[in-house]
């Protein structure tokens, strides 16, 4: 039978190293990935990845079952995190919002990598209220209830925030359009 | 509408790019090692407590069973305080008497927080036993100040000490450290040598 995550976090407050073991295999893809899209840096998403693991060594008694699930709570940490790092950093977000319009003469060989790198620079260039939503329930395919509790807001508020953050990224893409890039060139090619 | 299901596809491409995305193994080796590191510590101080407990219980056993001495002079702390109210002279030693007259119960205030100050009458030599964390993370502080008080000898059972059911109501002396910032951090049983 597999442990459910509460059940390996309550073993790993204990003390036993297999069951945070386990806990971390299991949920450190998700938060890295989660770091990683909203930083667009490997290295901010590692450190995020161990920060937010230490954070649940330490504070991990903090979890209360009735608000939400473990993935939750640890995405909770890693955005507060990614938050801190952004505030610190706040050109950063400028340097990648430059980035996503690639040179013109490009277009012509966009290939399927390519058009993601797009889409990823595109989601990367949102402000990170709407960033946040965008990743959590589109790309980290997170309930609505989950980036609730993650985000510490209401699911109205993440819908509309997801709502508003795939508005912005049509209107990106629509923008790189007009440079030659457009959304349903990116379309074709996905 | 259309456009909102293009982003949606797009983006469900992204997120099956980075599906495989994982933080390098250099990340779980690190918090591996501070966890282990951590839990560690937390091992060692509770078997530093528990050893700290049995060398504490040999001299409690002695607090305890002492036999009654109601009639004898009550020993005087080295600093024993000034304001001390005249009714508390009776705890003034760990008190072994079930009922004392000079305290009736239904007037002894749960704590007693008395200053300590120089005495230079001669003292009875204090007998104490090691601290005992009262916080189980306790956060950093500059300075504190040592109280003494006096607690129900079941207090001594909250951090493992052995006490006879008969004198679980008695009264016994203590050193509260308070930190700074008004947080009890530690407590230790003081008694006096007869």
């Amino acid at each position: 039978m597999i442990a459910t995550d509460q059940a390996l976090l309550e073993q790993a407050l204990e003390g036993v190293e297999d069951a945070f073991t386990a806990l971390y295999r299991r949920r450190q893809g998700a938060v890295y990935r989660f770091a990683l899209q909203m930083t667009g840096s490997t290295a901010v998403a590692e450190d995020v990845t161990q920060e937010t693991f230490l954070a649940l060594i330490l504070h991990g008694g903090r979890y209360d079952e009735a608000r939400g699930t473990v993935g939750a709570f640890l995405y909770g940490i890693a955005r507060n995190l990614v938050l801190r790092r952004l505030d610190r950093n706040p050109a950063a977000d400028l340097e990648v919002t430059e980035d996503y319009a690639g040179p013109e003469d490009l277009l012509e060989d966009l290939t399927r990598r390519e058009s993601i790198e797009q889409v990823r620079q595109a989601v990367l260039s949102l402000p990170p209220v709407f960033r946040e939503a965008v990743v959590l329930c589109d790309l980290q395919d997170s309930s609505y209830e989950d980036a609730a509790v993650a985000l510490d807001c209401p699911v109205g508020t993440v819908r509309s925030r997801l709502s508003r953050g795939r508005a912005m990224l049509v209107r990106k893409l629509r923008g790189a359009a007009c440079t030659g890039r457009s959304i349903e060139c990116s379309q074709k090619s996905i | 509408m259309q456009s909102e299901e293009h982003i949606v596809a797009a983006l469900r491409a992204l997120a099956e790019e980075d599906a495989e995305l994982e933080a390098p193994l250099r990340v779980e080796d690190r918090v591996r090692k501070i966890f282990r590191r951590k839990h560690a510590v937390r091992k060692w101080r509770n078997g530093l407590t528990w050893s700290l407990a049995l060398a504490a219980a040999v001299v409690v056993v002695g607090f305890i069973g002492v036999p009654d001495k109601r009639h004898s002079p009550p020993p005087r702390a080295k600093k024993e305080v000034a304001t001390r109210p005249p009714q508390l002279a009776v705890a003034d030693h760990i008190v072994a008497d079930p009922q004392p007259v000079e305290m009736p119960p239904a007037t002894v205030p749960a704590r007693q927080v008395r200053r300590i100050a120089p005495n230079s009458d001669p003292q009875p030599r204090e007998i104490v036993t090691e601290f005992f964390p009262l916080l189980d993370v306790a956060p950093p502080f500059e300075r504190g100040e040592l109280l003494r008080v006096t607690v129900p000898a079941s207090t001594m059972r909250k951090v493992g000490l052995p006490v006879a059911e008969n004198r679980l109501a008695d009264r016994v002396y203590a050193d509260v450290l308070v930190g700074n910032e008004g947080l009890a951090r530690a407590i230790r049983f003081v008694s006096y040598e007869q």
